[in-house]
């Protein structure tokens, strides 16, 4: 388990309303609490909440709390739910020495907006981050059955990156505290499915 | 000019807010972006397309009526004419019965009967009234529905929608029923097919009606209902004696006389721009201009495809005919002259010159100049 | 899973929302009445209390609006139980009327706070506001709390308070407030048996001076007021939630309100000012707390104010240092009035450090301007993400109706919208059909004032949306009113069983209480019935039946017409585990996608976010992780390529 390197450690979700970002980022936030971090844990919305872009703001330290919100530039870690919104999120919350975890499966925006060329998508984030690990949560999500498991898969995979000071225990027991019985075996092996995706994921060093 | 590529912002533009359309139909056909409801075309959104099918179709965007009528008539265009002629005559349904729901002599809806019974054809794009209602374009299949649909409308029918009830693939072989600007419709249809609709391509006979002006069907039909129960319409009439009145018949009051001057502000203001009185691209019109007695119908058979017909039905007994007097043919000329003339003076106007007949296009150098020096 | 808001676990840290801190609060405060109407950013802290209210023997209602809310809070607290009313800033506007007479009659024995968020940068709003000023305004004690856990202390705090100078209490939150969950320690929670209720002050017929919760005659209630205020300032004088940090004597002094005050203490941070900045954090603020202010003033030359929204700090600092004479000291000010700060939106510890740079004139690079650069070029790849309902939803079904029958109608009819998911109708998802949107109920409102404009040659149809909360909530006194005064226009309630937009939460239509527990079903149709208003039900799903129906309604142009849009909102299906109706699939030799004749209208102009288009392919897609399987699209698609089945 990695220890505070930096205080306050700021880590990024980046995702689209109804994606589930939400309910993992507070997942990470009960998992830190449960092991003696002060977390903040806030979300900034785009345009909307209903098919626009929402991004969680997960902030911790020992002790005194932060304020909500990370400053421009100063994300350790950003998981990306969507490869548009992680690119959106490198922009402002990037850096040389950002780590990126990308669920590489695109949520088409409306409106007759169009979607920009994949390729050049995953490009970018790779050039922007030091180091970029793909994880398809939505593809396996899929295959379970329900597109809802992409958010534990992600939060498996975050875990088995260790890249954060918290531990694969405190967020099973988050799991287990969250889910009743049989609901706690499936998400259970959504969370184990993340981390063999890590596992597997070769790190891209930009 | 028949090459402009425009979409529906332009139709929007240059037609339909100009005060030009005839109300043909054509360019709802496969669209989802335009309907038809209560006698207008209504944009629903916005489509974006900027080469589309209600531009090139419709009769009113830049035409080339020379190009046009060579390629459906066979014959080189004579704009001085009425159209294409084999022959010019006085033509009746044999059927008395189809004489009375039909308009004069009945011929079109006994000539379609005819082809459809003879195998030449398998439906009609015409246009319905349906009790109380404005006229809609519709398909019929059968001799019973055609008949339904006889009798002059004298509102712009919106014929061509029909085409979208025409499900893609579909080969039925097509009979279509249309005045002037319709015919001028379908003729663009056919030189390009629409993407999403039925397929013009399949249309094996035009029959074309003689058309002063159409009325506006949302103008015309709230001063309908105030002189009766709309669903109750049997037919409309304006007999050629003395010529002022409008004659509406109904199932229960028998015949309401209307001074033609109260239903006039109901006149599509586009039809002071119409060319084509007698439907030149079709390859048969009829109408009542010319007909010395009541009851019988003038016909002018512009193609060989026509003239078979007509020589089958005579054959048949669907149809008698007589000659059309000297002086009754040169009155007919004389007045499809008289709508071209009025037509390009009127466009002139809307232009401010000569030089721009707004959609008309193809006429030889001259002819313009020599039309309106009077 | 036990709530963990109501854990009895004295000392434990716990990550909770801003929302259930509040919860948490009231519950340790032994409150006995929660009574709100839905309106985020505070629709999660009367479901906190719901979900605990039989074990904590806790009265909640979702009440029909916030004055009603307001009210029933009110005659708990006059009866001696503890009570709390929430609402958003919207909702305070609606409920000031009696907010006003009710301070000048005071409360009970039981304390009462009324728990207010603002919404910077209208987040979840339509408007943006400073609800602190009617603090300032009407008379009203104040507090802010800086993050959760501080909430929490604060709300429980706020009872005794409100109850020593009984008076209710505002706490003012903001959507950051009540939207971060942070680590908040758990207090203990009430023991024993809760006092019996008693409406004591019974009318004494030998001293009518005694009727207390009347507020005559007002000048001499109005005077008790401000004794009581003069009371209440002492008190926060001393109040825990006002703390200072910093030099003794500040080179700068920052006073900063609520979540700004973390946002400053993270720009002394991260300048490395703390040997020259003092940080004055005020939760404690109305009435204002003069002495410990003026005591700081005195130490610095210069001031920065950080807060959001108005300079209700900054203009109340500046009123009491001038009035209060000691201009000898020549204080600068900084904040709004030098423009450092806006006066609208939300605020971050970004600003403050820009204004700390300006004011201190030092050099500060956050950021690496090289890999800005390189990022900046690459965000041309970003589209917008444009707001939108959700695949499956029934507004956008309504919206496809309506905005094909104002065409068809072709009288330039057009859509007074109102408060809810709906309001999105103003842009894409509602295809632009919606041209007003004001308050809770003023779509059916100011409808009614357009059905009076035909004397003066109006001639175009209005259709007024409500929403079915909305309906209860504020446009049945407007529909009233059109049907009395003989107004002119079609109202569509759009009736999707729940109150969507905010979270779900049941309304007296729904029969279901706020505790879950079954209610008698106050019924919509009979209740627009009974008005005299014509009335008809329609399945926004029956596309071409509901176009015609608004179309026959539009064109009756004489009295009120309503249409109940009855379709449940897809997310309450989600949660109801109602599976979906048909499984969607496009045939791609028959989608013309690009062509003329469909010009993409699924993706383009319809927009559910179900559908997707496959540019390469120049095809239309279902997204399956996203489609529902509602077959809407399969109706408006053109070309018939998008298919439906029903599932069995």
């Amino acid at each position: 388990m990695a220890d505070l390197s930096k205080e306050p450690f700021n880590l990024i979700v980046a995702g689209v309303g109804g994606q589930g970002n939400v309910l993992l980022s507070a997942f990470i936030g009960m998992a830190l609490v449960r092991e003696g971090f002060t977390a903040s844990v806030s979300d900034t919305f785009g345009v909307s909440q209903r098919g626009g872009s929402v991004t969680s703001h997960i902030r911790i330290s020992r002790g005194v709390a932060c304020s909500s919100l990370v400053l421009e530039g100063q994300a350790d870690v950003i998981l990306g739910m969507e490869p548009v919104e992680t690119l959106r999120a490198l922009g402002e919350f990037g850096n040389r020495a950002v780590i990126t975890i990308v669920n590489p499966r695109p949520m088409q925006p409306t409106g007759g907006v169009s979607y920009p060329d994949l390729d050049e998508v995953r490009q970018a984030i790779i050039k922007l981050s030091a180091r970029t690990m793909f994880v398809n949560a939505t593809e396996e999500a899929l295959e379970m059955g329900d597109p809802i498991y992409t958010n534990v898969i992600l939060l498996g995979a975050l875990a088995g990156a260790d890249v954060l000071p918290v531990g694969r225990e405190a967020m099973v027991e988050v799991l287990k505290a969250r889910f009743p019985g049989a609901l706690y075996d499936v998400n259970l092996s959504a969370f184990k499915k993340g981390e063999e995706l890590i596992r597997d994921a070769a790190g891209i060093f930009s | 000019m028949s090459g402009t590529k425009r979409g529906s912002r332009n139709l929007l533009e240059d037609v339909l807010k100009a005060g030009l359309c005839t109300g043909c139909g054509a360019c709802v056909t496969g669209c989802p972006y335009m309907a038809i409801h209560e006698g207008r075309i209504v944009v629903l959104d916005r489509c974006t397309i900027e080469d589309g099918d209600c531009w090139r179709h419709c009769p009113r965007t830049p035409t080339d009526v020379s190009g046009f009528s060579e390629k459906t008539q066979g014959v080189p265009f004579d704009f001085l004419e009425p159209g294409a002629i084999i022959a010019v005559e006085m033509v009746r349904s044999v059927d008395a019965a189809v004489r009375e729901k039909g308009q004069d002599g009945g011929v079109v809806t006994a000539l379609l009967a005819f082809a459809l019974d003879e195998g030449m054809i398998d439906s009609v794009v015409c246009s319905k009234k349906d009790a109380g209602g404005a006229p809609h374009g519709f398909v019929a299949r059968t001799a019973r529905e055609l008949l339904e649909c006889a009798g002059s409308s004298y509102e712009a029918a919106f014929t061509l929608e029909a085409f979208r009830k025409i499900p893609a693939g579909n080969a039925d072989r097509l009979a279509v029923v249309g005045v002037g600007c319709q015919m001028e419709a379908l003729a663009k249809m056919k030189a390009a097919a629409p993407v999403n609709g039925g397929n013009p391509q399949n249309v094996q006979l035009t029959v074309g009606l003689f058309c002063g002006w159409a009325l506006r069907s949302d103008i015309f039909r709230p001063l309908l209902e105030e002189i009766c129960d709309t669903s109750r319409i049997v037919k409309f009439d304006i007999p050629h004696s003395p010529g002022t009145s409008f004659d509406v018949y109904t199932k229960d009051a028998g015949k309401i006389s209307i001074p033609l001057d109260d239903i006039r502000p109901a006149i599509n203001p586009a039809c002071q721009y119409c060319w084509d009185m007698t439907a030149e691209f079709a390859d048969i019109s009829a109408g009542s201009a010319g007909s010395s007695f009541h009851g019988w119908n003038t016909v002018i058979t512009r193609t060989p495809r026509g003239a078979g017909l007509m020589k089958r039905a005579v054959a048949a007994g669907i149809i008698e005919i007589q000659p059309l007097p000297e002086s009754r043919m040169t009155k007919l000329k004389a007045s499809a002259l008289n709508r071209k003339k009025n037509a390009l003076r009127n466009l002139a106007r809307k232009s401010g010159t000569r030089e721009d007949l707004g959609y008309i296009s193809g006429l030889p150098a001259g002819l313009v100049d020599a039309l309106l020096k009077d | 899973m036990a709530s963990v808001i109501a854990a009895d676990n004295p000392g434990a840290a716990v990550l909770l929302m801003g929302n259930e801190a509040v919860a948490r609060g009231a519950i340790e405060a032994g409150i006995g009445v929660a009574s709100a109407y839905p309106g985020s950013p505070t629709s999660e802290i009367l479901p906190a209390i719901a979900d605990v209210s039989g074990e904590r023997d806790i009265y909640v209602e979702w009440s029909t609006n916030e004055k009603v809310a307001l009210e029933v809070a009110a005659a708990s607290s006059f009866a001696g139980i503890r009570s709390l009313a929430v609402m958003k800033q919207n909702g305070l506007n609606v409920a000031l009327d009696f907010l006003v007479n009710l301070n000048m009659t005071g409360i009970g024995e039981g304390g009462m706070v009324v728990f207010v968020s603002d919404d910077p940068g209208a987040m979840t709003s339509g408007n943006e506001q400073d609800s602190r000023m009617a603090a300032k305004w009407f008379d009203n004690p104040l507090l802010e709390p800086e993050n959760a856990h501080e909430a929490k202390e604060m709300v429980a705090w706020a009872f005794e308070f409100s109850e020593s100078v009984n008076l209710p209490v505002i706490v003012r939150g903001v959507t950051r407030l009540c939207y971060t969950r942070g680590n908040v320690v758990l207090g203990d929670l009430p023991a024993g048996m809760r006092k019996k209720a008693r409406f004591s002050d019974v009318w004494d017929m030998y001293n009518p001076t005694k009727s207390k919760f009347t507020a005559t005659p007002s000048p001499v209630a109005h005077r008790l007021l401000h004794e009581k205020f003069e009371k209440a300032r002492e008190i926060l004088e001393n109040a825990p939630f006002n703390r200072y940090s910093g030099p003794d004597n500040p080179e700068l002094l920052i006073i900063a309100t609520g979540v700004s005050a973390a946002y400053s203490a993270e720009a002394v941070d991260v300048l490395h000012l703390k040997e020259r900045v003092g940080l004055l954090k005020m939760g404690a603020l109305w009435p204002l707390p003069k002495k410990t202010i003026l005591q700081w003033l005195s130490r610095t030359k210069n001031v920065l104010f950080v807060e959001e929204m108005d300079a209700f700090m900054e203009g109340s600092v500046m009123e009491l240092w001038a009035g209060a004479g000691l201009h000898d000291g020549g204080i600068r000010f900084h904040g709004k009035c030098s423009g450092h700060f806006p006066p609208c939106n939300e605020q971050g510890a970004d600003l403050v450090i820009k204004a700390l740079t300006d004011i201190l004139k030092i050099e500060h690079q956050l950021i690496d301007a090289d890999y800005k650069r390189e990022a900046a070029e690459y965000m041309r790849l970003v589209p917008n993400r444009p707001i939108n309902m959700c695949a499956g939803c029934p507004h956008r079904a309504t919206y496809w109706a309506i905005k094909n029958a104002i065409a068809l109608d072709g009288r330039n009819g057009f859509v007074c919208g109102d408060i809810g998911c709906y309001a999105m109708g103003f842009g894409p998802p509602g295809f632009f059909q919606a041209r007003t949107m004001h308050a809770m109920g003023s779509g059916t409102g100011v409808a009614n004032g357009f059905g009076h404009l035909g004397r003066f040659g109006f001639d175009q149809p209005v259709i007024a949306l409500s929403g079915d909360s909305t309906f209860y909530h504020a446009a049945l006194p407007a529909l009233v009113n059109a049907v009395y005064n003989r107004s002119n226009f079609t109202l569509l309630i759009l009736d999707n069983g729940a109150t969507a937009m905010t979270g779900f939460q049941p309304h007296p239509g729904t029969g279901v209480l706020a505790t879950g527990e079954p209610a008698p079903v106050v019924d919509m149709e009979a209740l627009c019935r009974a008005t005299g208003a014509e009335v008809m039900v329609c399945d926004p799903f029956n596309l071409t039946e509901t176009t015609q129906a608004i179309l026959t309604m539009m064109k009756k142009n004489a009295g009120v017409r309503v249409i109940i849009m009855r379709h449940l909102c897809q997310l309450v299906k989600v949660k109801r585990k109602i599976a979906p109706r048909y499984s969607m699939r496009v045939e791609p030799e028959k989608c013309i996608g690009e062509s003329c004749g469909c010009d993409r209208l699924c993706t383009r102009v319809f927009g559910c976010p179900g559908l997707m288009w496959d540019s390469r392919a120049g095809k239309a897609m279902i997204d399956e992780a996203i489609c529902v399987g509602c077959g809407l699209c399969a109706d408006v698609c053109p070309a018939g390529a998008i298919r439906k089945e029903e599932v069995h």
